[in-house]
């Protein structure tokens, strides 16, 4: 056993150092320097967890993505409304518990993952479009926050004077306000706004949803940048662009901003999660989604059936596990890739 | 009644909930239904006899003394126990059977599974004059307070004087019956609000009590048996509003040691309670211990836990639905009525044509809308057809809509019906609450069953806190409303009224009528109904309910309360009171083997 192992390790070294050996004579070929960029991909391509999590990531958008194939596929339906769905009583019980499938019957291919208690949507249905609202969420409350984080950021560390001491205060402010409050506060407003038009009400969820935790989630950003900002407008390159008159905006977005791609990928690959952990929270308390599937929504749904039926609490607890695991796991690696200070 | 206060608002977001619960279907669903283990008959049973010459002591056959009997409830005793103050179902259950005694009370029949109207301070049930405008009650002796004192007929009659005064006793059920019935009830504003006034309705003879009223009542020995209806001391030191809230004295077998309201009540005995005295209440356990505010899983894993208190336990909320297969099981469950009607109200203003009545009540998913809002078909909703429970006087069973049964859809009959009469794509519009999960999930089996049967279905989306408001609202851009009406004794007259005589929609709102259903021909039957000798009235209510159902359809039944609560397996004797669907607190006893 120790002999095999130790095979093993003997393997991978040389592999690995025949990788480096193979990159290094490229790149004098090339003669060129790679950029941070470059060498923070190439060590993450040699991550064995990043490209694990990468794959996992992309297998979970890949089912997102496809949802309504495999849902036509399997005929099932998340919106027991849907003319096509099964009715309630065809797949429960009269205490709420699936006549077909888990807890208390065998597998059946017509829902591979069972029918939910009470509500009767198939479970496959809602986890995929579960799914796909997280991601949807996740991803543009991350594009939203870095974008206001970063010009925020950029334009109060350059500024100096009022306008910093303006952006740095409201950056506070907003970081003391509990955005649980706000959001139930927010929740019944817009119930009331929109009590007509039900597509409407779902729609102004997701835009109230994203809205709240883009407001909320951009200073951390922007703070981090503005620091970042501080220390590099004293250096050499953009002190000699602005005495040859570089315009600002182009001494912000070509000089500093490629200085700043690190912390912000760092960022971007950390909130991600966060933001699937807030959606699936707030949809769990009820302030979030009522229009859509959330993976939040189901947690909430299953928790009464948990001793009966763990499986149906399993699926949306392992889902959001698996999501923000691999977006956190693939974060750390990026950070590190990114970090110039470590070497592995 | 009302229900249990914060059951109301649960209750009026299932309401919503239900009303916004449909769901398609032909639903036979083949088998498992928990209806073959119900005795159906009874469930929704609420009592329907009357035994003036019931006399005590009552005592069980085998029963024990002795043990302290634990309750508890999620949502229950928020509501004020002051006897002028009291009109919810779980403390008037509560205080009815073990601390306060009224003129009657009732008495379950173990036979028939009914309550039984009694005698309770008073001899008899009353004497009535010819037209029911003058009720007599000669109070029984040996009647004593906690403190040993004996209970008067001027404190009775303080008692039932006090019950007026709207203003003080803002919850009390005075406003809708002292007040309207009493003769100078609606001039008269009490002994707090207005101290100089001299009321007309209760004088005092002797030992007899004469009640005079506006109208004729002939269902007063049911009000009666409301705590408003019994002794109040008359000394205002000991009686102040803001005082006896916290302990009002006790006259039935236990006393109040300790009283935290909406939190907790610890009953002891009372020794100054005469059981020779009493026709219907036994007292078996030495004290109650009352703990509400838990969390309904909390409460149902207690109960299926029966350790330690727990076997003494009794909880008066319904099992939670995915509990109900694994507490039938232990045999510790027990079912009941409850006098309450669920229906679909459609606005006559806005849905004048009886056929789309007639084809929602082909269209609703009955069986799917219980099931995805949590209750149990057949055993807390049982199948209805009639406005009026079974156990009402005079009802006879009888369909709205000709060859439907109940819990029957099809959607297919629906269509067909909405088609000869031209309404194809009516559409329907509901209220739902998007922060109720029970509303959301009925919302959406409702839209789907309304859209297979041929309807457009538009949900309108209100929030619970707001959702009375919005369905009580009178120029509200809706058209059907779902209301559950629970009546406060077992009479016709507790139904067709409040559900079908026209209110001013301007100055009043829909009050009870959510259908807006303004008839005056109706109204006048009402009234001519109201005149009729008291023994062919229970006949005439039915007769009539059934003439503007199939006339007119304003409202479609959905199912009648009904309840399924547990105890310890050391309690005996828990029966269901069917006109409270609460438990008869009055035949308990622990078995501590």
């Amino acid at each position: 056993m120790a002999l095999d192992r130790g095979d093993l390790v003997v393997e991978e070294s040389t592999a690995l150092s025949h990788d480096e050996a193979h990159e290094s004579s490229t790149t004098t070929k090339e003669i060129a320097g790679k950029s941070p960029r470059q060498i923070a991909f190439s060590r993450l391509r040699r991550d064995k967890l990043a490209v694990f999590c990468t794959l996992t990531l992309v297998f979970l958008v890949l089912l997102a993505i496809c949802a309504p194939l495999i849902t036509r596929f399997f005929d099932i339906y998340w919106d027991v409304s849907d003319p096509n769905a099964p009715n309630t009583t065809d797949v429960l019980d009269f205490d709420g518990y699936p006549k077909i499938g888990p807890p208390f019957h065998g597998f059946t291919w017509d829902h591979p993952l069972g029918v939910a208690p009470r509500k009767g949507y198939d479970n496959l249905a809602y986890l995929l479009y579960g799914l796909r609202t997280s991601l949807v969420v996740c991803v543009l409350a991350t594009v939203f926050s870095t974008l206001i984080g970063v010009v925020l950021g950029l334009v109060a560390g350059f500024s100096r004077g009022w306008l910093d001491r303006g952006i740095s205060f409201f950056t506070d402010l907003l970081l003391s306000f509990p955005y649980l409050l706000a959001m139930l506060a927010l929740a019944p407003i817009i119930t009331s706004r929109f009590t007509t038009d039900l597509d409407m009400l779902a729609k102004a969820q997701v835009i109230s949803l994203i809205s709240i935790l883009v407001i909320f989630g951009w200073m951390g950003l922007a703070r981090l940048i503005r620091g970042q900002v501080l220390s590099l407008r004293e250096r050499e390159f953009i002190l000699a662009a602005e005495v040859i008159g570089v315009p600002t905006r182009q001494i912000l977005f070509k000089e500093m901003l490629p200085n700043l791609v690190a912390p912000i990928v760092i960022s971007i690959s950390l909130s991600l999660p966060a933001f699937v952990a807030a959606e699936a929270g707030l949809s769990f308390l009820g302030l979030g989604l009522t229009g859509y599937p959330s993976l939040g929504k189901m947690v909430a749904d299953a928790t009464p059936y948990y001793a009966d039926y763990g499986l149906y609490l399993w699926l949306p607890v392992g889902a959001i596990a698996l999501l923000t695991l691999s977006l956190n796991l693939l974060g750390d690696a990026v950070r590190d890739a990114f970090d110039p200070r470590t070497r592995r | 009644m009302r229900l249990k206060r914060s059951a109301v608002a649960v209750a009026t977001a299932s309401l919503l909930a239900l009303a916004a619960c449909g769901g398609g279907g032909d639903d036979d669903s083949g088998g498992s239904s928990a209806g073959d283990k119900v005795d159906n008959e009874n469930l929704g049973n609420t009592g329907s006899g009357t035994d003036p010459d019931r006399q005590g002591p009552v005592t069980i056959e085998g029963a024990k003394e002795g043990g302290t009997v634990n309750v508890i409830s999620s949502p229950g005793m928020t509501t004020p126990i002051d006897p002028s103050d009291l009109y919810y179902t779980d403390t008037n259950a509560i205080m009815t059977s073990l601390v306060t005694r009224a003129l009657t009370q009732y008495s379950y029949d173990a036979d028939t599974g009914q309550m039984i109207l009694v005698p309770d301070l008073a001899t008899d049930l009353g004497t009535p004059n010819d037209d029911f405008t003058e009720w007599k009650f000669t109070l029984r002796d040996g009647v004593k307070w906690e403190n040993g004192q004996p209970v008067t007929a001027d404190e009775v009659m303080f008692g039932i004087v006090r019950s007026m005064d709207g203003k003080t006793f803002p919850n009390g059920p005075g406003l809708y019956y002292s007040n309207p019935y009493f003769l100078g009830g609606e001039d008269y504003k009490g002994p707090y609000t207005d101290p100089d006034a001299q009321q007309q309705a209760v004088s005092v003879d002797g030992n007899t009590i004469t009640i005079k009223m506006a109208t004729p009542f002939p269902d007063f020995p049911y009000y009666a048996s409301f705590p408003a209806m019994g002794p109040i001391p008359t000394d205002p030191a000991v009686s102040d509003p803001a005082k006896y809230a916290q302990h009002p004295l006790a006259t039935g077998p236990y006393k109040i040691e300790q009283y935290t309201i909406g939190k907790s009540m610890t009953l002891v005995r009372n020794d100054q309670w005469d059981p020779a005295t009493d026709p219907a209440r036994t007292a078996y356990p030495d004290s109650y211990v009352f703990k509400v505010g838990q969390q309904s899983e909390a409460i149902d894993q207690i109960m299926l836990a029966d350790s330690g208190d727990g076997k003494t336990t009794i909880a008066y909320d319904d099992v939670l639905a995915q509990d109900y297969r694994k507490m039938d099981e232990t045999g510790r469950l027990v079912t009941g009525g409850q006098p309450c009607t669920y229906f679909y109200a459609l606005d006559q203003r806005k849905v004048p044509d009886k056929s789309i009545a007639e084809a929602l009540t082909w269209a609703i998913p009955y069986n799917d809308q219980i099931v995805a809002t949590g209750l149990i078909p057949d055993v807390n909703a049982v199948a209805t057809q009639n406005l009026m429970p079974p156990g009402v006087p005079g009802r006879e069973e009888y369909d709205p809509v000709e060859g439907h049964g109940p819990f029957q859809t099809d959607p297919e009959k629906a269509k067909q019906i909405l088609a000869d009469s031209g309404n194809e794509g009516f559409e329907i519009k509901f209220l739902f609450s998007t922060d109720s999960d029970v509303s959301t999930a009925g919302k959406d089996v409702l839209v789907k069953g309304l859209e297979a049967a041929g309807f457009k279905a538009t949900p309108v989306a209100t929030t619970l806190a707001d959702s009375v408001a919005d369905r009580d609202d009178v120029n509200g851009d809706i058209n059907m409303r779902s209301y559950g009406w629970c009546s406060d004794w077992p009479s016709g007259a507790t139904w067709v009224p409040p559900i079908f005589q026209s209110t001013d929609l301007e100055e009043v709102g829909f009050g009870t009528n959510e259908a807006a259903f303004n008839n005056p021909e109706i109204d006048a039957k009402i009234d001519a109904v109201f005149e009729m000798p008291a023994e062919e009235q229970p006949k005439a209510w039915n007769d009539l309910e059934k003439e503007i159902m199939t006339t007119y359809l304003p409202v479609v039944p959905r199912y009648y309360g009904g309840v399924v609560q547990m105890h310890g397996s050391q309690i005996e004797g828990m029966v269901i009171d069917n006109t409270l669907g609460m438990p008869s607190f009055r035949n308990i006893w622990v078995n501590a083997g």
